[in-house]
């Protein structure tokens, strides 16, 4: 993977790639240009609903890196998620750096745990994986909470001001960022290699497919992003909490919105997001836990019957869709 | 300069089983050698030890001197070797255009350009026969296509040894014969160097350049075709004592 | 020297309950350790059926004055019917006709059962609110030197072990027992045997469930005050880290995990914190899926 391409001068090869980037990815360019163009003339209220919905977002992108693309199902991705957000936490209560910036350290956060976890655990055969992933976030959110330095109990309680639109292009351009990397991958000769290895991983490495470099370069991207959402959603909420930030319900849902969405399209995760979502909001004040219920009945149905999600069983099933919708 | 690949005393015990005791051999870019034996006397799993699927309990296997034998396959097909499967292993998920793709990104050529890899592809894929099923999803491919897209994906990768495991198995006598007359066509025109395991004789007799042969881990013949089939170690192997006395 | 004998008191006591608590576990893993030698299937709902084990003893206990020990046999029962329902809607459709479980039909029941397993969590919590509720009902306790074990806890462990014990007898000694674990070491060779796989693996499945809630109804005894809709997300880990530490399918498996697991919770809380001794329990996973992956017993 030589990054260094990057650093030379457009070409017409170039120019000529950005034509065939399909329609999906205009509509989504469009949608977000548009969300980015009209958000100071927003409303309060409806626009942190919007701010919520980019953050799953952002979420269901992070995770369609690993589970979307490889097929490894990671329960734990929260760790992530709640490791980042006590990493910006720390530098924005005790070093007071800004609350905007330190997003970075959120996802650099998450890079670097997932980079660790992933050597460990991405050895593990499927099932075995899903596991250990899960096993260590409980762990993980035993640990901090027994660690006074991180808070305890309590957590660490920041007093920083009402910003809604900050926290809208904070998670925007983390979103925009995932989006486009998304279409990277899956443009790219890493897509190959990344479908090879949900195919068929033992018949990829016998064709000179180094798939734990892979596999660890996609987990440690989800975990890049995980943590700067994570960092971002403690600022929503000016601090950072064990149970919450932690808790397992995020992992569940980014599973969720993968699973319904269509796992490793590129617009499924957007769709995905969308449709989880609706009732998560929903029944947030009417009643709580009802929302996993269509949510948990939609993920069995999904996996029984079509198990490619939404953008995948279109595409199937749907002929004319296939050129347009990835 | 040609690719010699080389194996020497090889042994490979699985637990209290022991496969492979010192098996030696070695063969040149553009040589066919066929590796033959009763059931069960180590063939696939000499061709797992050389392609890197295997750790050897002992021995060594060499690739123009430099030493290949327990390195990840991924890194021994990019040197240049590379192993069907005996059971054909397509990603399902992609058509067979996609799957050959796969072989040419990321085998010893290591191509980086997404059209480049695709035409390559294609031009594989005329080679062994299967050019009209590009687009058709792997899964849905019969035995024998699955078997030539094996061949088909080995040979993207450029590997300059190709280790086959068993190709021309389950196939009637017409697609036998065309089997061979493709394999033989392809070797002419790639000139690439083979390991050809088999228990289908007319394939092996036919094809082979030298042949091995192998029982109970230990090899017990090595020569021209014909040379092997009258070896009487041979015959005893595989019809028993009273046949090989009865053809001495 | 009061501080040494206190904490050998202590320590006696982490042993002795990590034991009662780790047959209880054990059985309750035990349940995911038969469907997922079996079937090969992970059930990632299976800390939901503990979940309604539990909340079967309640109900039993509230409206009938059954104790759970009662409950748990009458929960067996309906754990029978509920994994056939649970087969028969889920694992049929992938495993009919299949020589062997594929990666995508692991994939697709790990799935399948993660939608299960929210669903059923947040069914019960919206139907049965989400307080924390307990059984009233204890059996005294017993004393052992300067210790007092809850007499309880003896019955349902000792009880835990006879029920695996008996499931060791049914697939060692029993016809259906034997052709189960042929079907669960290669089903077209069973099949050769005369064995119906679909009967089979139904009739497996079930057991595992039955297994499973009974467990739930154990644990009550245990943890009186500790039943809430959410409890599987606490059960379910500990059952993986059993069966898999045991040996997936290794019959014995499950108690060796959970003895294991139940003396390390017990013992480190004596000298950690709870979360940690919680946090260093799970951890053990990771080394034992690192160098011996088969589990523990050979």
């Amino acid at each position: 993977m030589n990054f260094l391409r990057f650093l030379r001068p457009p070409t017409i090869a170039d120019l000529r790639s950005i034509l065939k980037i399909g329609p999906t990815a205009w509509g989504i360019a469009i949608c977000l240009l548009v969300a980015a163009a009209g958000a100071p003339f927003v409303a309060t209220y409806p626009l942190t609903i919007l701010i919520y919905l980019l953050v799953f977002a952002a979420l269901a992108y992070s995770m369609n890196f690993i589970t979307g693309l490889t097929g490894y199902v990671s329960f734990g991705h929260v760790v992530f998620m709640g490791l980042g957000a006590y990493g910006w936490g720390t530098v924005v209560g005790t070093l007071h750096w800004s609350p905007l910036g330190s997003v970075v350290i959120g996802g650099a956060v998450g890079l670097l745990l997932a980079l660790g976890l992933g050597i460990v655990t991405l050895r593990f055969r499927g099932v075995y994986f899903a596991i250990a992933s899960l096993v260590t976030a409980l762990a993980a959110v035993n640990i901090v909470l027994a660690t006074p330095a991180l808070g305890g109990g309590q957590g660490i309680i920041l007093n920083l001001g009402f910003e809604p639109l900050s926290w809208f292009y904070a998670v925007w351009v983390i979103l925009a960022i995932e989006v486009g990397m998304t279409y990277w991958v899956t443009h790219g000769r890493i897509g190959y290699g990344l479908r090879a290895i949900k195919g068929d991983e033992d018949a990829a490495k016998t064709l000179g497919i180094d798939v734990t470099r892979l596999k660890l370069f996609v987990f440690s991207l989800s975990g890049l992003f995980a943590g700067a959402v994570g960092a971002v959603n403690a600022w929503t909420v000016s601090g950072v909490f064990p149970e919450a930030a932690f808790a397992l319900l995020f992992s569940l849902l980014m599973l969720a919105m993968v699973i319904v969405g269509g796992s490793g399209t590129l617009l499924g995760p957007l769709v995905g997001a969308v449709v989880v979502y609706i009732p998560h909001t929903y029944f947030l004040t009417v009643a709580s836990g009802a929302e996993f219920i269509v949510i948990g009945g939609l993920v069995t149905f999904i996996a029984l019957v079509i198990p490619e999600g939404i953008v995948g069983s279109l595409r199937r099933y749907v002929p004319i869709l296939q050129g347009i919708l990835e | 300069m040609t690719m010699a690949l080389v194996a020497e005393g090889i042994h490979k015990d699985f637990g209290g089983v022991r496969a492979l005791r010192g098996v030696s051999l070695s063969l040149t870019e553009g040589e066919i050698v066929g590796l033959i034996g009763p059931n069960g006397s180590g063939k696939s799993t000499l061709l797992n030890v050389i392609s890197g699927v295997e750790k050897p309990t002992a021995g060594t296997v060499t690739l123009d001197g430099r030493r290949i034998d327990g390195k990840p396959s991924h890194r021994i097909v990019g040197w240049g070797v590379a192993k069907t499967h005996q059971i054909p292993k397509p990603f399902p998920g992609m058509t067979s255009g996609e799957n050959v793709t796969v072989a040419a990104l990321f085998g010893s050529l290591r191509r980086t350009d997404l059209r480049q890899a695709s035409e390559e592809a294609t031009r594989v894929l005329r080679l062994v026969g299967l050019e009209a099923k590009a687009g058709t999803l792997a899964s849905n491919l019969t035995v024998q296509d699955r078997k030539r897209l094996e061949l088909a994906r080995v040979i993207a990768t450029g590997a300059r040894i190709l280790l086959l495991d068993e190709v021309f198995a389950g196939l009637s006598a017409g697609e036998l014969r065309e089997a061979i007359e493709l394999f033989a066509r392809i070797q002419k025109e790639l000139r690439v160097g083979a390991l050809v395991v088999e228990h289908v004789m007319r394939a092996v007799l036919t094809l082979s350049h030298r042949v091995v042969v192998i029982e109970e881990g230990r090899k017990i013949a090595e020569g021209t075709p014909q040379e092997v089939v009258r070896d009487p170690a041979v015959i005893e192997a595989y019809l028993g004592t009273e046949a090989a006395r009865a053809a001495a | 020297m009061p501080d040494a004998t206190a904490i050998v008191d202590q320590l006696v006591f982490g042993v002795v309950y990590g034991l009662l608590l780790g047959c209880v576990f054990a059985l309750v893993a035990h349940g995911l350790n038969l469907i997922w030698g079996i079937a090969k299937v992970v059930n990632i709902a299976h800390g939901e059926f503990i979940m309604l084990g539990a909340y079967g003893a309640f109900f039993l206990n509230l409206g009938l004055g059954f104790n759970p020990l009662l409950s748990a046999a009458i929960d067996g029962v309906i754990g029978l019917g509920v994994g056939l329902a649970f087969y028969f809607g889920i694992l049929h459709r992938e495993l009919r006709g299949k020589e062997a479980m594929t990666p995508r039909s692991e994939m697709v029941t790990l799935v399948a059962t993660f939608g299960l397993s929210l669903l059923i969590a947040n069914a019960a919590k919206v139907a049965w609110k989400g307080d924390v509720v307990g059984i009233p009902w204890s059996a005294g306790s017993v004393s052992l030197g300067s210790l007092q074990i809850p007499t309880g806890g003896v019955y349902v462990a000792i009880l835990s072990v006879v029920i695996i014990f008996l499931t060791h007898v049914f697939f060692t000694r029993t016809h259906l027992g034997l052709a189960i674990r042929a079907y669960g070491q290669d089903i077209p060779a069973a099949q050769l045997q005369g064995i119906n796989p679909t009967f089979v693996s139904a009739v497996g499945t079930s057991l595992g469930f039955a297994v499973t809630m009974a467990g739930g109804a154990f644990l009550t005894v245990l943890f009186p005050t500790g039943i809430n809709p959410y409890m599987g997300a606490l059960y379910a880990p500990i059952s993986y880290i059993i069966v898999v530490l045991g040996g997936p399918g290794k019959m014995w498996g499950s108690l060796v995990g959970g003895l294991t697991l139940g003396v390390i919770l017990h013992v480190g809380q004596v000298f950690l914190e709870p979360s940690i001794a919680y946090a260093v329990a799970f951890l053990t996973l990771i080394p034992v899926l690192v160098f011996r992956p088969e589990g523990i017993l050979r």
